[in-house]
């Protein structure tokens, strides 16, 4: 019935408006910097940060560590890292054979055994790394800094 | 009420837009009020000053050079400008680790000299696995591990908070790693505090399963969180991912940040973490740092991305 | 009005205002902090207390499609972050408890008895 409509409408914008009266906006209150205390301990870890002078002198980037590579080897002892991917998965060569690995992938990657038996350096893009497999046995490696790359070399007698 | 008629009357156009109106003032109001009180009931905890104010940054590789970032010094500079301008002196700063890309010796020494014109009185960073490539982490420590335990984590207190730094970046099998011997320190180090000691733990990785696949997760977190189950406010900050991201579970919040070096793809978004090369002029949008704060009383603490200026 | 739309206006409107109520509690304690689900969570409470009210107090239908909108919406953005997450942000199962329970009850109300007009004014038209 339009009356009662009329009537909530006119309800209604009278309680919006008391509402958008009521509601100001605050300020929050300034903060003061709080004190810091330590716990105990001999030595403090972490480092000062600086109280006073802006920073920076202009300091060029780092050195890669990275090898580079000669050319590529007898193609059935080579693994290439392409991709975050050892390629093959899996490697068998016979014992006292040498594996090289190539990384073809702008990221730098390592090559580290499980077993601890060799861990290669920082490999930047198109570093090698060789290692000689004197035993029988199977080797699962990893790049140490990608630990979800995972591969194999089988090393028969 | 009957339905409309196809064609609507002038009046009922009037009508219909007042309703539209009073729906949308309404809103509005109810917005005001409603931010109006969660404003006032943080600053009824004694006063809205933070009880601890830092900020996180993190993965800065400084020694990267690539499409990605041809300039990570440069972006990592300005982070560090941001943090100093920040209108108020952070009680400290932590870097979530990956503070260079290869860890060489240079890079180390770049990368602590230009931390050292952070305006903070304290510096504490964990590192990535970036920062132990080829050595376990040695070159890390002798730049950065004075007194720090093992592979080099510890753990102090600030203004009643009680912070752990973790290293779950060595001997990894496919995640993250903390080792029996950390574990054994973090049980340790938490077991006299009272369980409404506000906790804040540091890691380079993930103390979350937040991407396995491409190793962004922990393997023994599980066991490190069990013994940190009985405190009502826990918060990890961690790096390694590139990337903003918050993740409940239980009583434990994990946020991770981004980068201030270059970012990486979303979970599942392509065959690896490699970095991305951004359209130009895009890449400050997602490079940037973090404030963090925390006010007594209250269990979450309040965070604020900062993207790069 | 017929008894059924008034239980339904009732109703819709009745399962709105929880679901507000539960998003504002949650926003004042905590949620406030998190990026854009915060700013999420108190446009949400914001609206449905708007339409609750107006739909209380005897507003036109389109209303009540709005309402269902608003529920049905915020049942989408509750799966979304338990499963792939949502603006980066992720919770596990039932947490925070009991209000999620308590939000997605009412929402599920809410988006149920729309349906049900639906369907039954299209039975009736059918009808007729």
């Amino acid at each position: 019935m339009p009356g009662g409509h009329q009537r909530a409408r006119e309800l209604l914008w009278t309680v919006v408006l008391a509402v958008v009266m009521l509601t100001g906006c605050s300020s929050p209150p300034s903060p003061t910097s709080p004190s810091v205390t330590f716990g105990s301990g001999a030595t403090k870890p972490g480092m000062p940060g600086m109280s006073g002078m802006p920073p920076m002198p202009d300091v060029p980037a780092g050195t890669t560590a990275a090898t580079t590579g000669s050319a590529a080897p007898v193609a059935g002892n080579a693994v290439s890292i392409d991709n975050f991917v050892f390629v093959p998965a899996t490697l068998t060569v016979a014992a006292g054979s040498t594996v090289t690995w190539t990384n073809r992938d702008e990221e730098p990657h390592t090559v580290a055994a499980n077993d601890g038996s060799f861990h290669s350096p920082g490999m930047g893009s198109q570093a090698t790394y060789s290692h000689t497999f004197p035993t029988a046995g199977k080797f699962d490696y990893v790049c140490s800094i990608h630990p979800f790359m995972h591969a194999t070399v089988v090393v028969t007698q | 009420m009957t339905d409309a008629p196809r064609t609507m009357s002038r009046r009922q156009l009037i009508r219909h837009s007042a309703w539209f109106g009073a729906a949308v003032g309404l809103a509005v109001a109810g917005g005001e009020v409603i931010s109006h009180v969660a404003g006032t009931a943080e600053a009824k905890q004694g006063l809205a000053r933070p009880t601890l104010r830092f900020a996180q940054v993190s993965d800065s590789h400084i020694g990267f050079s690539g499409k990605a970032n041809p300039d990570v010094a440069g972006s990592f500079s300005q982070a560090i400008g941001q943090i100093n301008n920040l209108g108020y002196a952070p009680d400290f700063v932590i870097h979530t680790g990956d503070l260079t890309h290869l860890a060489t010796p240079d890079q180390f020494d770049q990368v602590k000299q230009m931390m050292t014109g952070l305006r903070t009185p304290h510096v504490f960073t964990v590192p990535g696995e970036h920062d132990s490539v080829d050595d376990a982490g040695q070159k890390y420590r002798g730049v950065f591990g004075a007194g720090t335990r093992g592979d080099g984590w510890y753990s102090f207190d600030i203004t009643g908070v009680h912070v752990i730094a973790l290293v779950n970046t060595l001997n990894l099998k496919k995640l993250g790693h903390l080792g029996v011997e950390q574990l054994e320190f973090i049980a340790k180090d938490v077991a006299a505090l009272s369980d409404d000691t506000p906790i804040i733990v540091f890691s380079h990785i993930p103390l979350f399963a937040m991407y396995p696949d491409w190793g962004w997760g922990t393997d023994d977190a599980t066991q490190a969180l069990s013994y940190l189950r009985r405190f009502s406010s826990v918060t990890c900050l961690n790096g390694h991912v590139h990337q903003v991201f918050s993740k409940t579970e239980g009583n434990v919040t994990f946020y991770s940040g981004t980068t201030t070096a270059y970012p990486l793809p979303h979970p599942g978004d392509g065959p690896a973490p490699k970095p991305v090369t951004l359209p130009a002029g895009r890449l400050h949008d997602a490079l940037g740092i973090r404030e963090v704060s925390y006010i007594r009383g209250q269990n979450a603490l309040a965070l604020k991305e900062r993207t790069l200026q | 009005m017929t008894f059924a739309e008034a239980i339904t206006r009732i109703g819709i409107a009745a399962g709105m205002a929880v679901s507000g109520i539960s998003h504002a509690y949650l926003y004042m304690h905590g949620y406030q902090h998190i990026p854009t689900i915060g700013a999420a969570f108190m446009l949400q409470a914001s609206v449905s207390f708007a339409v609750a009210v107006l739909i209380l107090i005897g507003g036109p239908e389109w209303l009540q499609w709005a309402a269902a909108m608003v529920a049905g919406g915020a049942l989408i953005a509750f799966v979304l972050s338990r499963t792939v997450g949502l603006f980066g942000f992720s919770e596990r199962g039932w947490q925070p408890s009991p209000h999620a329970a308590v939000s997605v009850v009412a929402e599920l109300l809410t988006v149920g008895l729309w349906a049900a007009c639906l369907v039954g004014r299209r039975r009736a038209a059918a009808r007729a």
